[in-house]
């Protein structure tokens, strides 16, 4: 304990010693007042016992930091502001910590001697008195900071020490900063791109204003110096251009764009040391996202202080002197220290951009509550459950040998309140898909930009609601295809102009619900499918044969195919195709479909259809022998009794159905789940002709049960079971289980058969049945296309 | 759960002692450690899922949860009986590879609650193969009886339901 307060003692007049002694030019002595603040910073107790001493010493150090880089003039009035402030130090030191007046002389203090937020969040100041200087001052801040006139590619990691990580006590706050940080930054993004198209619109660049504002105070809160401080200073230069100091031209939206992407970085670090621990912990260098931002600034304010000549030493920048829209809007004719990014242009007239379409979208936003995914889904349930009890004590012979009209009645008002209840249950899940649809504002901009073309994208239906548990697995698809559209579809600017097209290609991002689905369109106006070479591969692969004789459509949709994706010279050829199948993949995975409909030169429409919800799913149920099975209905064609004409193997080892002239392999699902069925005999059983990744079997099955909408639950710890999706409480009490088509339709049947042959099929058998399949396939898809 | 298994070979003065529910399977009497058991309930329809190991029954609704059913008899290499009202469903928790999962043991018929003393617990007797006493805690004696305390962890637990295709 005497311990500690020696320690103070000593080098706090160490501290005040040196500074002393210090001469302008001797640096040092500043990297020994620095060596001190740093010892003084870690001595033991000195967070617990002087935490505003401690915040103290960090800013001084962080300003002294500043005069070894030249980025403040090392001058004798500086080490005066120095000297003073360690005063006041000692002062903070004898009050025991408790001196609020000293604290804020300090701050003041500091704040006239650095232009860095880094100093403290205190510091709204940056229009520092060696700005002033400029014209005296060698190496004012602005034109320090011209080794960042490159946008930095990304925050440098520092080592860190885990024993400074004093944000991580409140994990509850700091998770839920996290949580709002996203939704902040996501719009931002989405601000700043529709700033783009409405420059100058006050309404959003308040918009944009706020959020980091927000960011900045909590993340000071939490003493996320990092993330506050680029908070900070980026703030700091929108709140210029919302003071008309500036204009909002395409420096300060790379800026921003830069900075959101740099602090989602830093949040998602934080994400990763809460999952982690503080291993994880990065601690990011921000300096040159600082000093680009202080660039970007600085171009205005250091030449109105340079040409101004004068102004009050502590000025924050929001009274900046002479800085009139006019001066503001003028660019400036000598930045050559000014980072500058690339693409940067001159700003255009700040006051004609206020009145550029002033387009303010107001959205209606009812109030809301944030809840625990797990009561919700507890909710969820517990509704199931109910809606599945009441159906039981319906179904009890005792309830229904009653003939009482009352009772009936009463069920019938139940049956309405419960389905009403598991209704509104279930659209809590529900998110509007609006926010992954934004992301792609952001997409289709970089990319037009990576390549040249010029796209508008337009959204519609953005309201339309989809299972929350969703919105994560449809956005990689969603990228895959909007990637898809504006890098292949849509042609260069020029070739539009030759084809008689407007430049801009537009791609259309549609949602909208119809039939119990979900429907996502991406629609471009591009060249289009190119059928004839979509044709000549899928031959070259033996996708399909000649004698197919294959609709344009049927054509278009084999880009779809698994063999399609790998080919690099589709690239060349037709442009289409990369990766679709992956696409059609991950949307089968979510028991969705994916179709295009293409025009050769006009474009083309990509279709997504989605069911609402992941817990539930449209299923028939099936009987085979005691158990009961269900099929998902939309992976469902056909069903029927066979004929016995229409029952064929292949060379006595595989079963198949001749279905609308196609042969579809048979599955005897009882012999593959090996059960006892009432049907052996095909011609006596019920088929149901099924498709999933583009392949079709005929399942055969006693009896069809019925069609209803079941929850899907997991098996309670049993899972990869080839064959088999999930469970799901059937009508009665019992547990049904669900199907799971993919696996059924890939694996292999290797029981063997009663009828006709007991030969296990050999793969060289399957091999033949996939391909005659293929063929067969698109040919019955064509029939199923007409008929609907 | 680890540290139970080095106290067993340490020594009998484990921290094993406490209340078991004991069960019958045939003409042998074992324990299970009652913070593990989340309810008893009496045998119902049970709807087998395919390609899983014969023990595993199948699964039931559980006031709507999915749960797996595991036949004790079967996983212990007994010979089944035919179920009567006797015949139990032992609800346990157990560590599954992703959190807690809940597994139902049938079993022939439920006896009671005993307190076992750490003293009245032996170190599982050694058969020469290990494979013999991998799932047994020790072994609790009261009033003469010799009751087999179960590892639950261990029989029902991570590895069980798991690449269940490749050992069907």
């Amino acid at each position: 304990m005497a311990e500690e307060v020696n320690t103070f003692d000593k080098l706090l007049n160490d501290l005040a010693l040196k500074i002393m002694m210090v001469d302008p030019g001797d640096l040092s002595v500043v990297g020994d007042l620095i060596l001190d603040l740093e010892n003084l910073d870690n001595t033991p107790g000195i967070s617990t016992k002087f935490p505003h001493l401690k915040q103290m010493a960090l800013d001084l150090r962080a300003a002294l930091g500043k005069i070894v880089m030249t980025d403040i003039d090392d001058s004798a009035e500086n080490f005066d502001i120095v000297g003073q402030c360690i005063g006041l130090m000692e002062e903070v030191y004898r009050k025991n910590d408790n001196d609020p007046e000293s604290v804020a002389a300090f701050n003041k203090l500091l704040s006239t001697l650095t232009s860095s937020p880094a100093a403290a969040e205190k510091l709204k100041d940056s229009a520092p008195e060696e700005q002033i200087k400029a014209p005296a001052a060698p190496a004012p801040a602005p034109a320090g900071s011209a080794p960042a006139a490159e946008a930095p590619d990304g925050p440098i990691i520092h080592e860190t020490n885990p024993e400074t990580l004093d944000f991580m006590e409140d994990m509850e706050l700091l998770s839920g900063f996290i949580e709002e940080t996203k939704e902040h930054l996501e719009s931002i993004e989405v601000n700043i791109l529709d700033l783009e198209d409405n420059p100058g619109d006050m309404e959003i660049i308040n918009n944009i204003f706020r959020p980091f504002h927000t960011i900045k105070g909590v993340s000071g809160f939490l003493n996320l110096t990092n993330i506050q401080t680029l908070a900070h200073s980026t703030e700091n230069l929108l709140d210029d251009v919302r003071n008309n100091i500036r204009a909002m031209d395409e420096s300060v939206i790379e800026v921003v764009l830069k900075v959101g992407d740099c602090l989602k970085l830093m949040v998602e670090n934080l994400q990763d040391t809460i999952d982690n621990g503080v291993e994880a912990y990065k601690n990011y260098d921000i300096s040159n996202y600082i000093r680009w931002v202080k660039g970007v600034q600085g171009k205005e304010t250091a030449e109105d202080s340079i040409t101004a000549g004068s102004s009050e030493p502590s000025a924050p920048p929001a009274q900046a002197p002479d800085a009139t829209p006019a001066a503001a809007a003028t660019p400036p004719p000598t930045a050559p220290a000014a980072p500058t990014p690339p693409k940067s242009s001159p700003a255009p007239p700040a006051a004609s951009n206020a009145a550029a379409k002033p387009k303010t979208k107001a959205k209606k936003v009812g109030a809301t509550i944030k809840v625990d995914v797990d009561k919700l889904d507890g909710l969820v349930n517990a509704v199931g459950e109910l809606v599945i009890m009441q159906t039981m004590v319906r179904a009890n012979p005792h309830i229904t040998a009653i003939a009482d009209p009352k009772l009936n009645k009463d069920f019938g008002q139940l049956f309405r309140i419960t389905s009403e209840l598991q209704k509104t249950s279930m659209s809590m899940r529900m998110v509007p898909i609006r926010q992954t649809f934004q992301k792609m504002i952001r997409l289709v901009r970089d990319l037009s930009k990576k390549t040249g073309k010029q796209a508008n994208l337009v959204m519609e239906g953005e309201e339309t609601e989809i299972d929350r548990n969703m919105v994560d697995s449809i956005y990689d698809p969603l990228v895959h295809m909007m990637r898809n559209s504006v890098d292949h579809g849509v042609q260069l600017p020029e070739e539009r102009e030759r084809l008689g097209k407007p430049s801009y290609g537009t791609v259309s991002l549609r949602a909208y619900q119809k039939g119990g689905y979900m429907v996502i369109e991406i629609e471009d106006d591009g060249q289009g499918l190119n059928t004839e070479k979509i044709k000549r591969k899928a031959l070259e692969r033996g996708l399909i044969q000649e004698s197919d004789n294959l609709s344009n459509h049927d054509l278009n949709n084999l880009v779809f195919l698994a063999g399609f994706s790998t080919a690099d010279q589709i690239t060349d050829v037709s442009g289409r195709g990369v990766g679709m199948d992956v696409v059609k993949k991950a949307v089968e995975k979510l028991r969705g479909k994916v179709d295009v409909m293409s025009e050769p030169g006009k474009g083309s429409i990509f279709t997504i259809r989605l069911p609402l919800t992941l817990a539930i799913i449209d299923g028939i149920i099936v009987q085979v022998g005691t158990e009961r099975y269900i099929i998902p209905t939309i992976a469902i064609r056909e069903s029927f009794r066979p004929r016995p004409e229409d029952y064929k193997t292949i060379k006595g080892q595989g079963e198949t159905l001749l279905v609308r002239g196609t042969l579809v392999p048979i599955i005897r699902l009882y012999k593959y789940f090996q059960i006892e069925a009432r049907c052996t005999d095909p011609c006596e059983a019920i088929v149901v002709v099924v498709e999933s990744e583009g392949k079709q079997r005929a399942i055969m099955v006693d009896e069809l049960l019925g069609k209803q909408e079941v929850v899907i639950k997991n098996l309670g710890g049993i899972t990869d079971i080839t064959g088999v999706a999930g469970g799901t409480i059937l009508g009665d009490g019992r547990v049904g289980l669900i199907l799971d088509l993919a696996g059924l339709v890939t694996a292999k049947m290797n029981y063997s058969l009663d009828v006709p042959a007991a030969i296990p099929r050999d793969n060289a058998a399957i091999e033949e049945a996939v391909g005659t399949e293929n063929t067969t396939d698109t040919e019955k898809a064509t029939a199923s296309e007409q008929a609907s | 759960m680890a540290a139970e298994q080095t106290a067993v070979t340490d020594s009998t003065e484990s921290g094993l002692g406490g209340k078991y529910l004991t069960f019958s399977l045939g003409s042998e009497e074992y324990g299970v450690e009652i913070m593990k058991i989340r309810e008893i309930i009496g045998i119902m329809e049970i709807t087998a899922v395919p390609h899983t190991p014969e023990y595993i029954k199948g699964v039931i609704n559980l006031r709507g949860r999915v749960i797996p059913i595991l036949e004790l008899r079967l996983r212990f290499n007994m010979a089944v009986k035919e179920y009567d009202d006797r015949t139990c469903i032992i609800v346990v928790e157990v560590n599954g590879p992703s959190g807690p999962i809940m597994i139902g043991m049938l079993v022939d018929s439920v006896s009671e609650v005993v307190n076992i003393d750490s003293a009245e617990i032996e170190p599982p007797p050694e058969f020469g193969t290990p494979t013999e006493s991998e799932n047994i805690l020790g072994m609790g004696k009261i009033k003469g009886n010799v009751k087999i305390l179960l590892d639950v962890d261990k029989i029902v637990g991570a590895g069980v339901l798991e690449h269940l295709e490749a050992s069907a």
